[in-house]
């Protein structure tokens, strides 16, 4: 046999034995850093908490709102529909599933916005799409949809309008009663026209 | 017969010639800008510990000029940090980071050993810088916890910020239960809360595509 088969032999032999010394990656799919900062800086991850209001009352079919707190944080107070998947289970029970479905906007949300922006950001890395932060968080949703501020009376029109979406977000989420304004009706007299003549016929 | 058995020596170049060719590429291979240097794991376990952190009343040393080991970054934009900063700070807008000069800034930085503290408007705006560079191996930078505007209002006497726990985040500032009950008196979560929605989950696009 020729001696440079041989010597190609050992060569393939070696390159197959060195593909065992290869690191193996537990690492799941990340995108590059440089791409991460890209996304970090960018502020188009925040929704207010009257976006999620509305997409709740609306029943959109697309919204999953994942709650990032402790389960016994979760388990005293959530908002309707929202999934718990503590921060420290985020890898966990094949948790990522819930994430990147094509169509489906994930907002996390956590007691202010802080832990649901670090959940962001390790999502991101995983280069998972379509995922969202609820600026402010539960304490933002308590101050603006739960107990709405009015505004001055002198207050543009927009704010007028939104104190008017959330009062009725309000009564929606805790089923306070509508608000009616003090004191009695007053009972409208009406004073009928009296007839000036009797049957004043024609022709 | 072939034709290598003719000259035995032209496979000895080639296979010299392909594996210098390879060399070559391996060595010449651009470098990406930053690499993790922590897991996922190890993200999220560094996160749960909440460990480096800058508590406002920190910041006295370091407005004092009382120590050089610590330096502050201000990533707001250039624009709102002509209108005011925390005294001593430098102007880092986000979107300059990556800047080679700036990156070279901060890795000098930390090969002296100086502690870096970045802040935003507030906590929230520099979360992501922070976490992004404790993730490439940064382990010398810092958040300031409540951000400029904690700063701002407390600027008269930081010092005693070490009593207030206002700039702490992830707590809840109302009993969420009570607020939200509904006002008829009914119990909350009756049926429908917190029922969690039934989600389809993203197929595996692939099973185990391996290889090279």
């Amino acid at each position: 046999m020729n001696r440079n088969y041989i010597l190609l032999t050992v060569l393939m032999l070696v390159l197959a034995v060195g593909t065992l010394f290869l690191t193996t990656d537990d690492e799941p799919k990340q995108i590059a850093p440089e791409e991460l900062l890209q996304e970090i800086i960018q502020p188009t991850r925040y929704v207010t908490t009257d976006q999620v209001a509305k997409m709740i009352i609306q029943g959109d079919p697309s919204l999953l709102m994942v709650d990032v707190r402790p389960a016994a944080e979760y388990d005293e107070y959530a908002l309707p529909g929202s999934l718990n998947i503590p921060l420290e289970d985020l890898l966990n029970d094949g948790n990522l599933g819930y994430f990147g479905v094509p169509g489906i906007k994930v907002v996390f949300i956590s007691n202010d916005d802080i832990r649901a922006d670090q959940t962001w950001v390790l999502t991101k890395r995983l280069g998972i799409d379509g995922t969202y932060v609820m600026k402010g968080g539960l304490n933002k949703w308590m101050q603006t949809i739960i107990e709405p501020a009015q505004p001055n009376a002198d207050a543009p029109s927009v704010d007028h309008e939104l104190y008017a979406f959330r009062k009725g977000a309000q009564i929606y989420f805790t089923g306070a009663e509508a608000a009616t304004p003090d004191g009695d009706n007053v009972e409208v007299q009406v004073r009928r026209r009296e007839k000036t003549n009797v049957a004043a016929g024609g022709c | 017969m072939h034709i290598h058995e003719l000259n035995p020596w032209r496979t000895l170049i080639a296979v010299a010639v392909f594996v210098v060719i390879l060399a070559i590429g391996f060595l010449t291979m651009p470098k990406p800008l930053f690499e993790y240097q922590k897991s996922m794991d190890e993200s999220i376990e560094a996160l749960l510990d909440g460990e480096d952190y800058f508590y406002p009343w920190e910041l006295v040393d370091v407005i004092d000029g009382n120590t050089d080991s610590i330096v502050l970054f201000d990533i707001r934009d250039n624009f709102v940090f002509g209108q005011g900063h925390i005294p001593g700070a430098e102007n880092l807008s986000a979107n300059t980071l990556t800047d080679p000069d700036n990156l070279e800034r901060l890795k000098a930085l930390r090969d002296m050993g100086v502690t870096i503290v970045l802040y935003g408007e507030n906590e929230l705006q520099a979360n992501g810088p922070w976490m992004f560079f404790r993730q490439v191996g940064f382990n010398n930078i810092k958040l300031l916890l409540g951000g400029y505007e904690y700063y701002k209002a407390n600027e008269a006497d930081l010092a005693a910020t070490i009593n207030d726990d206002a700039y702490f985040s992830g707590f809840p500032r109302f009993n969420y239960a009570e607020m939200a009950a509904p006002k008829d008196g009914s119990e909350i979560n009756a049926d429908q809360d917190n029922k969690p929605v039934q989600v389809r989950r993203r197929e595996k696009t692939s099973v185990a595509a391996g290889g090279c």
